[in-house]
């Protein structure tokens, strides 16, 4: 999941979170998580003052922005003293798959599920 | 030796005349709320005169890390949290500000772990869900007590931490003879906070210490290993603690629930970490 402005959104991305007038996470959402994006409702979601959106996947890179690759080395490091205990590597595992899943190159899909 | 280097240490720590102040109205409210025929609302008053106070209890009780949003008013919170939580948040508050100021890292450890408490409680439907969350708020109070009163055996324990490759609390043994859990207690102690509150702050990092409330102190063990496993805030060290059997058997937690924790808590981080920018922007526009 992802927050970018609502000018870098493509046709296609799906909303990982609701939507909601003004940013504000309060009051009725304009828009479910889950919804793929169209042209016409990035234009209206525009209308409607929305500044930005939580996305499905990792679907904007920026300058600074980590890899998941990064992103998994420094997982290693942080557990590098525990790998030998069974029940803290099923955390492991766990954020392991999480990781993949939530920068995958599958644009979000099993995420918005 | 390392006994007589840990009650000097306990008696310059707790030397009550440069302790974060404990505003007035806390005593006030002590007296308060030992008496039963007191109302909510004439506590709440006590807290309401004190405006700055007020402000800070009520942004505390509006972070993630509890789970209701817009409590507005002191006697609002008093109602959703409980007096007792309102009552450690009024003692913790002069910490809280210091903390965002000085150490945002560990004040986004703090929020984070106080997140994943709440989060694992409810989901586990245990009781007293506010006091959990406090206590994990308030779980590395003694880091800040340390870094307050001893800054140049800081400096000591993070160089140990770097060299060593160590956990913070290994290395302020070495330094210190006492650790932050300790020193945590000895502070939770001095200001009289409920052992609800106090065993999960002195055992996190060993829950069979823990006697009456093994429970609270496993959600608050189990919180503390999954925020350090995601990497959110910096608790000082980045090496993430080994999850308890004991802590693990007392929540009776299994695989699935793990998964469905890790999901739900990664969510919500992205708030906390929004919650926590905001905190920061506002501090840097207004002072």
């Amino acid at each position: 999941m992802q927050k970018i402005p609502l000018m870098l959104t493509k046709e296609g991305m799906v909303l990982a979170r609701d939507v909601f007038r003004n940013d504000s996470a309060t009051g009725i959402p304009i828009c479910g998580k889950g919804t793929v994006l169209t042209e016409s409702l990035i234009t209206r979601l525009d209308h409607m003052d929305v500044q930005s959106v939580y996305v499905s996947g990792h679907p904007v890179w920026a300058d600074g922005d980590r890899s998941l690759e990064d992103m998994l080395q420094d997982l290693d490091r942080r557990f590098e003293k525990v790998r030998h205990d069974s029940l803290t590597t099923k955390l492991y595992d766990i954020y392991v798959k999480y990781l993949k899943r939530s920068m995958g190159d599958d644009g979000g899909r099993r995420e918005a599920e | 030796m390392d006994d007589e280097k840990r009650n000097e240490l306990k008696k310059i720590i707790m030397d009550t005349k440069t302790l974060p102040t404990l505003p007035g109205v806390v005593n006030k409210l002590n007296t308060l709320s030992e008496n039963d025929k007191s109302s909510v609302q004439e506590m709440a008053k006590i807290v309401s005169s004190d405006q700055a106070l007020s402000a800070r209890i009520l942004r505390l009780a509006n972070s993630p890390s509890y789970g209701f949003y817009r409590v507005s008013t002191i006697s609002n919170a008093m109602i959703l949290l409980g007096v007792n939580v309102v009552k450690s948040l009024a003692l913790s508050s002069s910490i809280f500000e210091i903390m965002e100021k000085n150490s945002v890292g560990l004040w986004e450890h703090s929020l984070g772990v106080g997140v994943a408490a709440n989060l694992i409680a409810r989901k586990l439907g245990l009781p007293e869900c506010e006091e959990i969350s406090t206590a994990a708020l308030l779980h590395d109070i003694g880091k800040v007590i340390i870094s307050l009163k001893c800054s140049d055996a800081e400096r000591e324990i993070h160089r140990v931490i770097r060299e060593k490759r160590v956990y913070s609390w290994e290395a302020e043994r070495e330094i210190l003879a006492t650790d932050h859990a300790e020193v945590g207690n000895w502070l939770a102690k001095s200001w009289f906070l409920p052992d609800k509150l106090s065993e999960p702050i002195a055992y996190h990092h060993d829950v069979t210490l823990s006697e009456n409330h093994r429970i609270k102190t496993s959600v608050v063990h189990m919180a503390d290993v999954i925020i350090k496993a995601s990497g959110f805030g910096n608790s000082g060290d980045y090496f993430v603690p080994q999850i308890q059997k004991e802590a693990w058997n007392a929540l009776k937690l299994d695989d699935q629930l793990m998964v469905e924790i890790v999901e739900e808590l990664e969510d919500k981080l992205v708030e906390v970490k929004n919650f926590s920018l905001e905190l920061q922007g506002s501090d840097a526009t207004t002072g």
